[in-house]
């Protein structure tokens, strides 16, 4: 009996990576069919590198889900580091890029920690809190930015090496944006911290008899998952030269969108770094293929809310059909 | 064991309601804070535009500019009962006023306009509520992603058009006034009215404050609770179609995809600074009614000392946060609190500060009463308050020296605990 | 002096104002295994989250090896060498047994990174001892209630462990199951742990333990070497009473049958279970836990619906898809969990006792809540509810009372058949009494009860007749009259041996 359940359980998680793979070769495919062009390696790379800061933000968004919780104030997180580091950069020229990136991450930590305050250590409802904080940093955002708008020649190089410097053939925020994959994937899988992030969102109870301090344990979440707001906010402006307080609004949706794809469980913790990169990249074809056919940006909102649902049922319906195999093996004992 | 088992010959008990109403306990329900609130407000805008406030037409259009987002908080009420949330709200209007509008441009009768709107919104409303309580989805998930696609939907008809042709009864609606009082206000109270009798007096309303408060129970209470969440959600659904009326009202008869945006952020707000617990199962209506005003009035004060729309937003969300974490401060709270930080956990010193603290209170009483006694003459009451006085003195003392020495052991124990484990 | 490797003197510990522990004693001593015995809600379980220092005790003294220590957290404990192993399996059912076993201690490479390998291949050693199919690489959802158990107690054995404490391990474990868990527990006492064993089944005391510790009413009430004290003396300290007074006189005339039960089936909880229960008559459903009599029960009240089989009401068949359709049919049901099933904690009593059937109090499409109050306080006399009045809180009332008013919520229903799942669940001795008189009462006026229940002597003591369920079927049907302890226990555990594979 043990070795047969061990394959159908890993069947179920193989075959949903497995499953991505296979829309995301479909839809790589069907791009190429309809524009040749999308096969030359500059196009892919730019796709990648106009998509990066979804990958940050649902890498963040995922330690929120795993949980249990969820945090919509990233997109308001992300414009408030963007508009600060923006306007600071623009009044103080002389000061090197990598300041505004420690700035960023300081920025987007502080945020992170008004939400871990609210949601951990106050125990309101991660949806509400973060509803409430969403608009007051949005606020603050406009606020700081007094309704202005930045152009790409108040941006200083350094600033936008962070971004669009290529090293290797690849630009700079791919880099970091494979740095984070990696240093998810250990903090996740191989550090005390990351473990307890599973082990609260698997079950809350157990984490008390097993003396692990949950509102510890949330708080630093929502640290890292603002601080991965912060620092896309920095290289959002990086990449595009152009800043405003209006940037990165519902970004939080497709942080979510991507975290579902990648199967994390929004019950809390089940999900994995793989699953999420592969919803990233899953994602980003499907943007980059919307903007390619003339026409169809508007649809974008429309598809990305289609999918969100679909993907939520996918993984509904998988889960209850893996239960209903649970019951039938139990019932051949009967 | 001696009074139960004689069953027969146990007297009845008087289990009839015994209290009754308390004007003590209504002046400081929830609801009369609000009014409060409000009242305060008004003495604000009194105070700094006193000509302004008392000008013809001025409470009105305060009033009146509060009011587009009423139908939503009225729905909202309901999903937040259920211990859900319903985030689409927003995009549901702007998906109901694009359903009108079409109508009306394809030369229908405005009354057949008017309920293919709200039946659009019914129906997007039915969607959510088929995904969250059929198929067993995450109600913020589900809202979030048809926020994104009703308004999607309505890009892709609209792109960057704008509807005008909207019945001519809808800026009516929004703009006028009866016998001085705004008609949106009328409507609304006679909609909350509605509501009251839905929430707090119809069996609907019960099976909601079972549902939200314990779901299970309402199952095994024979409540069909899917049937009841999906309703919610699809009344939800048409009262985003309602709104839109007030709404395009509001904006003159035109809608474009871009509009309305964070409407649902404030219908929220609304409902929890109104008492409305997220959740689930606790609230009335008529906090968020009074709510709603206190939101107009609260817009449009910021407005006129010149904080600009966004910073509005700030306060907006600040006062979202802070009408949730006001239930969470309470006795226990704080008296944790004191237990955590002035007695460092220690219940032996809790105790003893307490009891200290008790026997104080009734030397006091003494005191006081042997003042008052006027059998005994002044020098014996001197010296009988001398002695209570020495008593609470040594009382205090004591107590204070009693707490150091626990709380000492108490630093000893930790002190050896760390020792002890700080080895390995 | 020195024989005691724990002792434990005059703790107490109150959540918010109740005392879940009344300055109770314990000592244990090197190298025993110590039964400590109790009713639900004796305080056991918080006894042992003491110990474990998952609560800090608001007084009283801990000697482990004559020296006094202060644990601030379950670490501290772990690291003392005390481990626990709850009723209610503790673990992280999404992660890997290894992880499970490895949780607040992992193994790490020189870089401070998990490391997995290490700690899979020591998962297995441990495991390996204790049972050969456990794969370490699964999650824990995936293991059977005892593989779970086994899983816990290597755990406890990867922390050195020199003081185990199970708490009722044995609960929902198969006769099979349970003796290879003694024989793991002997193994263990032998190799020089001591081992407190919470259960409340005799037959775990007698098998195992050389002393025994009684607590009731979050007090202690004494310890006994096992060989020297009576099981008489023992259930006198447990319950507090002579049992013989336990069961109120029945009067009630028994009619025809009312509900028949045909051959319904649920995969993977029950097979071809059938029975009848008939007007004024009590039928016990009994059993080991887990063996499907709660899921019979919700089947017949439409909370699930049976793959095949049929019901038939007073001789006519009937579907039964809802919890609705059962009501409309006169069946109700007490739900076994009663807070979370059968109360809600916020709503006044009289909106409790009306939820299950509010039509009879609508007049003009609303509740009429006068004539609701009314009829609440009516029922609520008549069995006795002791509350201040009608609309307070369920949470302010004790587990019996609270009882009652689910009772209450049932009798507001026109109903023919009741089905009681363990009524008397975590209910003080004085208060199973006047439970046990209200179904005398409703018996007497017509009523047809289902009773489920483990508790043999309430079984023997209320029931006509009894059903004995054993994995998912139905083992035997008895006439109370003449049938013994022994022979329920029999029919609920025979054979069990040769349908494991």
């Amino acid at each position: 009996m043990g070795v047969k359940n061990k394959i159908t359980v890993s069947k179920i998680t193989e075959s949903r990576n497995f499953g991505l793979l296979l829309g995301l070769a479909v839809l790589l495919i069907l791009a190429a069919v309809i524009t040749p062009s999308m096969y030359s390696l500059n196009s892919i790379l730019n796709m990648l590198q106009n998509n990066a800061v979804y990958g940050l933000l649902a890498i963040g968004e995922m330690m929120i889900i795993l949980t249990g919780g969820i945090d919509i104030s990233i997109g308001a997180t992300l414009s408030l580091s963007g508009v600060v580091c923006c306007r600071l950069m623009a009044e103080n020229p002389g000061v090197p890029g990598a300041v505004w990136v420690l700035l960023a991450l300081v920025i987007g930590g502080i945020c992170g920690a008004f939400n871990g305050l609210l949601v951990g250590y106050f125990k309101m409802v991660p949806m509400i809190a973060t509803l409430g904080t969403m608009y007051a940093f949005r606020g603050f955002s406009f606020l700081f930015s007094g309704g202005q708008w930045w152009f790409p020649h108040q941006f200083i190089d350094s600033y936008l090496a962070f971004a669009t410097k290529r090293i290797l053939g690849i630009p700079a925020i791919l880099w970091i944006l494979i740095a984070v994959f990696i240093l998810a994937f250990l903090f996740l899988g191989y550090t005390t911290r990351g473990r307890r992030i599973y082990a609260i969102g698997t079950n809350r109870e157990s984490s008390q008899v097993a003396g692990i301090k949950e509102e510890k344990v949330t708080f630093l979440a929502m640290v890292i998952c603002g601080m991965l707001a912060g620092l896309s906010g920095m290289l959002y402006t990086a990449n595009y030269a152009t800043c405003s307080y209006s940037i990165g609004d519902a970004y939080e949706m497709t942080a979510i969108a991507i975290c579902i794809l990648g199967g994390v469980s929004i019950t809390g913790g089940k999900g994995k770094v793989d699953g999420v990169v592969i919803g990233f990249l899953m994602m980003a074809v499907i943007t980059y293929f919307i903007s390619l056919l003339p026409g169809l940006s508007v649809w974008s909102d429309a598809i990305q809310g289609a999918i969100i649902i679909a993907a939520v049922a996918l993984n509904i319906f998988t889960e209850r059909s893996a239960e209903k195999r649970a019951l039938k093996e139990r019932g051949a004992l009967i | 064991m001696s009074g139960e088992k004689n069953s027969n010959t146990a007297p009845v008990r008087d289990l009839t309601v015994k209290q009754g109403f308390k004007l003590s306990k209504f002046l400081v329900s929830w609801e009369m804070v609000l009014v409060y609130i409000l009242i305060l407000i008004n003495i604000v805008l009194i105070a700094s535009r006193p000509n302004l406030y008392f000008s013809s037409g001025t409470i009105q259009s305060i009033i009146q500019s509060g009011m587009d987002v009423c139908p939503l908080v009225l729905g909202m009420i309901l999903i937040l009962m259920l211990g859900d949330i319903d985030v689409s709200v927003a995009a549901n209007m702007i998906f109901a006023s694009m359903a009108t509008g079409l109508c009306c441009q394809a030369g229908l009768p405005a009354l057949a306009a008017v309920i293919i709107g709200i039946l659009a919104g019914a129906a997007c409303g039915m969607f959510n509520g088929v995904c969250v309580a059929y198929i067993g989805m995450p109600a913020v998930i589900v809202t979030i992603a048809t926020s994104m696609l009703f308004r999607g939907i309505v890009k892709i008809v609209l792109d960057v058009n704008v509807l005008k042709q909207f019945p001519g009864f809808y800026t009516a609606i929004a703009w006028t006034n009866i016998a001085e009082i705004p008609l949106s206000l009328i409507l609304f109270l006679i909609m909350g009215a509605g509501f009251v009798f839905l929430l707090q007096k119809s069996k609907f309303g019960r099976k909601l404050y079972i549902i939200g408060n314990n779901p299970t129970c309402a199952e095994y209470s024979g409540i069909d609770v899917k049937k009841t969440k999906l309703l919610v959600f699809v009344i939800m659904g048409a009262m985003c179609g309602v709104a839109s009326i007030f709404f395009v009202g509001r904006m003159g008869g035109s809608v474009s995809s871009t509009m309305g945006t964070g409407y649902e952020m404030t219908a929220i707000a609304i409902c929890v600074l109104g008492g409305v617990s997220t959740n689930g199962g606790k609230g009335k209506v008529y906090g968020p009614i009074i709510a709603t005003l206190i939101m107009a009035f609260l817009t449009y004060t910021l407005g006129l000392l010149e904080v600009d729309a966004n910073t509005r937003k700030i306060v907006t969300g600040f006062i979202l946060i802070i009408a949730v974490l006001i239930p969470n401060v309470n006795k226990q709270l704080l008296a944790n609190l004191k237990l955590k930080f002035i007695y460092k956990g220690n219940k032996n010193a809790e105790a003893l500060n307490n009891r200290t603290l008790e026997e104080v209170k009734a030397l006091k009483n003494t005191i006081a009463e042997t003042r008052k006694d006027t059998s005994l003459s002044e020098p014996d009451k001197g010296v009988k308050i001398k002695k209570c006085e020495d008593k609470i003195a040594s009382l205090q003392k004591k107590c204070k020296e009693q707490t150091a020495a626990l709380l000492k052991e108490q630093r000893e124990d930790e002190r050896k605990a760390k020792e002890r484990f700080a080895v390995k | 002096m020195s024989e005691y490797i724990l002792e434990l003197k005059d703790v107490v510990k109150t959540f918010g104002g109740v005392t879940a522990l009344d300055g109770v004693h314990f000592q244990l001593k090197q190298g025993e295994i110590h039964a400590l015995m109790g009713e639900n809600g004796a305080g056991k379980s918080t006894f042992i989250k003491v110990i474990t220092g998952v609560h800090q005790p608001d007084s009283g003294l801990m000697l482990l090896e004559r020296e006094k220590v202060t644990l601030r957290s379950t670490e501290d404990s772990a690291k003392l060498g005390i481990a626990a192993i709850y009723q209610h399996v503790t673990a992280f059912p999404d992660l890997s047994v290894t992880e499970n076993i490895f949780m607040g201690q992992e193994i790490k490479t020189k870089l401070g990174l998990y490391n997995w390998k290490l700690m899979t291949k020591r998962a297995k050693e441990l495991i390996e001892p204790l049972s050969k199919n456990i794969d370490v690489s699964k999650p824990m959802s995936a293991l059977s209630v005892a593989q779970q158990q086994l899983v816990e107690i290597a755990k406890a054995l990867s922390r050195d462990a020199r003081i185990l404490i199970m708490d009722e391990p044995t609960a929902s474990l198969s006769r099979k199951e349970c003796e290879e868990l003694y024989q793991i527990t002997e193994r263990l006492r032998d190799e020089g742990v001591s081992i407190i064993f919470i259960t409340h089944k005799f037959e775990d005391m007698y098998r195992l333990a050389t002393r025994v510790t009684v607590f009731r009413d979050s007090k202690y009430i004494g310890s006994w070497d096992v060989d020297k004290i009576s099981n008489q003396k023992l259930i006198a300290a447990m319950v507090g009473r002579e049992l013989t007074q336990m069961y109120p006189p029945k009067n009630a005339k028994i009619g025809e049958t009312v509900l028949k039960v045909n051959n319904i089936s649920k995969e993977g909880y029950f097979k071809n279970v059938s029975f009848d229960v008939r007007k004024g008559e009590i039928l016990a459903l009994t059993g080991l836990v887990g063996a499907g009599r709660t899921e019979v029960c919700q089947n017949i009240f439409g909370i699930m619906t049976p793959d095949s089989g049929s019901f038939e009401v007073e001789g006519k068949k009937v579907k039964i898809n809802s919890p609705i359709d059962a009501l409309k049919l006169g069946i109700g049901l007490l739900p076994e969990d009663r807070q979370a099933q059968g109360l809600v904690n916020e709503l006044p009593i009289y909106q409790n006792v009306s939820s299950a059937d509010m039509d009879k109090f609508i007049k003009a499409g609303k509740i009429d809540v006068e004539a609701e109050e009314n009829k609440a306080i009516e029922l609520c006399q008549k069995i006795q509810l002791k509350a201040k009045d009608i609309s307070a809180p369920p949470s302010s009332l004790s587990g019996g009372n609270q009882q009652k008013v689910v009772f209450a919520k049932l009798l507001n229903c026109d109903l023919k058949v009741l089905i009681l799942d363990e009524p008397t669940k975590g209910i003080d001795v004085g208060a199973k009494y006047s439970i046990y008189e209200i179904m005398n009462e409703l018996t007497a006026n017509g009523y047809a009860i289902i009773m489920v229940s483990s508790e043999m002597p309430e079984v023997l003591g209320m029931a006509d007749r009894i059903v004995v369920m054993r994995n998912g079927r139905v083992a035997g049907q008895f006439e109370t009259q003449g049938t013994t302890q022994e022979m329920i226990l029999e029919a609920s555990l025979k054979n069990e041996e040769g349908k494991e594979s």
